[in-house]
């Protein structure tokens, strides 16, 4: 357990060392937030309920886009492919490791260092902004949408590292297309931009077999007390279904990966 | 005379670097085919965000639904030009980080111009058609009203944007050479860039001044439609070249001050 608390802790460093990159990435989060929550806050500027959702409640969603990017969506996964194709692999391959828990202590330094600074960005945009919010006074309903955000994390950092697996099959830069693509699916698709609610019935009752939409969309739509109980049973049930298959499809693709690995470039 | 064997000489190093880069996405089919689904769909998606949104309340700060997605093709078009000829920046922190950067500096050829045009997007090439002939097929069918005068400020407005964008690739490129970290500075200039996805008028104050007079996210992505619909007047015009060619000027001071503090490190 020390050592991946070492990894953790290492994580924490590296940024440390890149501080302007850190920074300049903290910046970033903050300019996709301001553009979204701009544009909702003209159209609301003649409009009462739009699409169901009342000003207090789209601003919430906005900024809850904003925690879990943070929270969810912000994982060092991304590096999987990467260390693959490279041969790096070889290196933890060596060592009293395991792969999938070192890249999750990653993810899980990543998360803190992005939430703590979340925390501070937030206060001073919302003292700044003061936007309407809704805050959850139902703690049942709180409980839930901590536990769909564990879920959540854990769903996204299997989909993440499983398509980072795929470099063992295409060692060239082929993995940096897939990982472009993915992002922009995800960004989309999990609800990043807008509440997938608005979207045409049966585009959005598609949505939802799908994993993404568990991602943002529905721990946010948990919080804003939009769900019955059993709606959120549902959605709890279909993430814990993808978060069997992703882990179930992660040791698949591992062992098979591991027959075809070459270590080229070592 | 000289300056005429100047141009062919650049062209050449350019047809050069481009048939380079070319051949590199050609050899790596696959990912080129990721990329371009990748591309397409991003600008799929946002347009279905502008269109459910924008249809369901019928106007967005003004702007009808037609010109609000007039905007957003223009931003695409200019992101798209600035992208295909100056995607050399993305590879430029490892020529500064492995010392590479020598190698061009002795040779007799602008350094910002070997770096920063050294690798022409095939992509953005193939993407850039088919916005242009849906643009035209979009104004074409009356979707905007814009006079002749309207289109040529729009040309001259583009062409303008791209200075501008030029001019921020180059301080990244300096920012780069003096902190060895560009990767997160390029994406801060694309993040801010795309808040011009949308007309610039959406922002409340003191955002929208911010954007317009610090950095001129306005002049770059918004100016340019506004000019082809006749909403801008001669006034921001002129203030739309003055100001590109103010941070087109300090963009050169910054890369030559940069270049000065080149350490030459890993060489």
């Amino acid at each position: 357990m020390s050592k991946y608390f070492q990894v953790v802790r290492n994580t924490f460093q590296e940024y440390l060392v890149y501080r302007l990159n850190f920074i300049m990435w903290r910046v970033r989060t903050i300019i996709q937030f301001l553009l979204v929550y701009f544009l909702w806050l003209v159209i609301f500027q003649n409009n009462q309920v739009v699409f169901g959702y009342e000003k207090a409640q789209i601003l919430t969603y906005i900024l809850g886009v904003w925690v879990l990017r943070a929270l969810v969506l912000a994982t060092r996964t991304d590096g999987v492919g990467g260390e693959i194709a490279r041969g790096d692999l070889s290196l933890y391959l060596l060592r009293p490791i395991s792969y999938i828990k070192y890249w999750f202590s990653r993810d899980i330094s990543d998360k803190i260092f992005n939430i703590g600074f979340f925390i501070v960005e937030a206060a001073i945009l919302i003292f700044l902004l003061r936007p309407p919010l809704v805050f959850q006074a139902n703690l049942l309903l709180i409980l839930f949408t901590l536990v769909s955000i564990v879920l959540a994390a854990l769903l996204l950092f299997g989909l993440s590292f499983l398509l980072g697996l795929h470099a063992f099959w295409a060692p060239e830069s082929e993995w940096g297309g897939s990982r472009f693509l993915f992002n922009i699916v995800l960004e989309f698709l999990s609800g990043g931009l807008f509440p997938l609610d608005i979207l045409p019935a049966f585009l959005f009752k598609f949505l939802q077999i799908l994993p993404f939409s568990y991602l943002i969309f529905f721990p946010l739509n948990v919080y804003l007390g939009k769900l019955t109980t059993v709606q959120i049973f549902q959605g709890l049930v279909v993430m814990g279904f993808w978060l069997i298959v992703i882990n179930w499809a992660i040791r698949l693709v591992w062992q098979r990966g591991l027959k075809v690995y070459s270590a080229v470039g070592r | 005379m000289r300056l005429k064997r100047t141009i062919k000489k650049y062209l050449k190093v350019w047809y050069l670097m481009t048939a380079a880069s070319f051949s590199s996405f050609i050899i790596n089919r696959s990912m080129s085919v990721l990329l371009l689904s990748g591309k397409f769909l991003r600008f799929i998606f946002f347009l279905l965000f502008l269109y459910l949104l924008v249809g369901q309340t019928k106007a967005l700060a003004g702007f009808s639904l037609n010109q609000v997605v007039f905007f957003f093709l223009t931003f695409n078009l200019i992101d798209i030009l600035v992208q295909l000829f100056l995607r050399g920046i993305y590879k430029f922190r490892s020529l500064v980080v492995s010392g590479d950067l020598d190698l061009i500096l002795v040779r007799p050829i602008n350094v910002l111009f070997r770096s920063l045009a050294c690798w022409t997007d095939l992509l953005d090439l193939i993407t850039i058609i088919p916005l242009i002939i849906f643009m035209v097929i979009f104004v074409a069918q009356g979707k905007i009203v814009f006079s002749p005068i309207g289109i040529l400020l729009y040309l001259l407005l583009i062409v303008n944007s791209f200075v501008l964008a030029l001019a921020f690739h180059i301080f990244v490129a300096g920012i780069g050479v003096i902190t060895f970290e560009v990767d997160n500075a390029i994406w801060l200039y694309r993040d801010i860039s795309s808040m011009g996805r949308i007309p610039i008028n959406v922002y409340m104050e003191p955002i929208r001044s911010l954007l317009t007079f610090v950095i001129p996210i306005a002049v770059l992505m918004t100016f340019p439609a506004k000019a082809l619909m006749g909403l801008l007047s001669w006034q921001w015009v002129v203030f739309s070249f003055v100001i590109s060619g103010v941070f087109l000027f300090g963009s050169l001071r910054f890369w030559k001050y940069a270049l000065t503090q080149y350490s030459s490190a890993s060489s």
